[in-house]
């Protein structure tokens, strides 16, 4: 059997310096993996939550809404005055969103700092407020203001109307819940859990005594 | 402070390779000659430069794949208040990738200019060599190409409001290399000012 042999006479010059740039390209990937834990951005737990842009009412105007500024990076896990985050997506026009509306506004109040009886961190209580594609769900900020109002929520209302932040939270129908920690990690989602927003607080939370 | 200096370990090199490959750097390419030799003709002062410029190039890119990643750790490396915040720009999620295959830039950056030092490396081992010309011509068209994704880049800061300077140190590092390619280019051209010994 004869083999059939080419003479490439660049052949040294082109295997050293792939040789070389590999070995470069190799030790500087090494270093980031070993430096460095990036984190992804999803819905999923412990994934970084992504932001959620827009306006929202405070319960007197509508004002640009801030999502980062929920967050503190430097939170560490068990540190119990960190302020937590839980968000719903919802439609003001679902009718599950208003069956759970006084429940969701009850949480608000029972899981903050103001509470005495509550031993464990601060959480934000948070709402997106979309327009499903469902003919009768046409929305606008006047009904996102009077559903607030006819529950009475002290919390934002963030107007999610175009769907941008539905869309980018991949959120498959409402009401849709997520539980955040300080740092922006997602540590619950109702989506993928037989408990309710209140079982996931009070398992997760760190709480004094506990 | 810290982080402002760095950027000067990646940006003086880069500088220095660009005086190399320009017609400017002669006398600072004669000047060392006597301890680089390669610096004592026109097409190893230019291939050297290209060799400091896309070497300098490639670890700038790893130095914002590095911070891009331990932003999304949680961390931060250069955030301020001022214009020069380049966690601004390389932690947010919707610029620091590229909108086709959402690749980190930082990633593309250190890929391109290894590449780009591949091509220089046999280019200089090999000035004679059958892939030369191919390679020069290449280099053009990558670094041609990196000044579309420049104009880019350069929207999101101007968009923003704010100014990554390791970005911009990437940034010089892939003008300059063009700058360099296309001498190399005219050089190639001109076959007895690429073969010449010396200038």
């Amino acid at each position: 059997m004869q083999g059939k042999l080419t003479r490439d006479d660049n052949a040294g010059a082109v295997g050293s310096a792939a040789l070389s740039v590999a070995s470069l390209f190799f030790i500087a990937i090494m270093i980031i993996a070993f430096t460095a834990n990036p984190v992804a951005i999803g819905t999923d737990v412990g994934e970084r939550a992504p932001d959620v842009e827009g306006k929202a009412y405070n319960g007197t105007s509508w004002v640009e809404f801030d999502f980062e500024s929920y967050f503190d990076n430097s939170w560490e896990e068990g540190n119990i005055s960190g302020q937590w985050v839980a968000i719903e997506f919802m439609d003001t026009d679902c009718p599950y969103c208003q069956q759970t509306a006084d429940e969701y506004g009850q949480w608000a109040n029972t899981y903050s700092a103001n509470n005495p009886n509550w031993n464990g961190p601060h959480v934000n209580f948070l709402a997106s407020a979309t327009e499903l594609d469902i003919p009768g769900h046409e929305t606008s900020r006047a009904e996102i203001q009077d559903f607030r109002a006819e529950y009475g929520h002290n919390f934002p209302y963030i107007d999610d109307i175009d769907q941008d932040n539905m869309k980018e939270w991949g959120i498959p129908g409402t009401p849709t819940y997520f539980l955040i920690q300080p740092d922006g990690i997602i540590a619950w989602v109702s989506d993928d859990s037989n408990e309710d927003l209140e079982q996931a607080i009070v398992r997760l939370t760190p709480q004094e005594g506990a | 402070m810290l982080d402002n200096l760095l950027v000067a370990a990646y940006l003086l090199p880069t500088l220095f390779g660009l005086l190399l490959v320009t017609p400017f750097g002669k006398s600072a390419g004669d000047s060392l000659a006597g301890r680089f030799e390669i610096l004592s003709t026109e097409r190893g002062r230019i291939t050297a430069g290209l060799q400091m410029i896309v070497f300098f190039g490639f670890a700038v890119s790893a130095q914002t794949f590095w911070i891009s990643s331990k932003i999304s750790e949680g961390g931060n490396f250069c955030t301020s208040s001022s214009v020069f915040s380049c966690d601004d720009l390389l932690g947010n999620n919707d610029l620091n990738v590229d909108p086709l295959f959402g690749l980190s830039w930082g990633m593309l950056g250190m890929m391109t200019f290894a590449f780009l030092l591949f091509m220089v490396l046999v280019i200089k081992n090999e000035p004679d060599g059958e892939y030369t010309e191919r390679f020069i011509t290449f280099g053009t068209l990558i670094t041609g190409v990196g000044i579309l994704v420049i104009l880019l880049l350069v929207s999101y800061e101007i968009q923003e409001s704010k100014i990554c300077l390791y970005c911009t140190t990437a940034h010089i590092a892939n003008v300059a290399a063009l700058i360099g390619f296309l001498r190399l280019r005219k050089l190639y051209d001109d076959k007895s000012a690429w073969k010449g010994k010396s200038n």
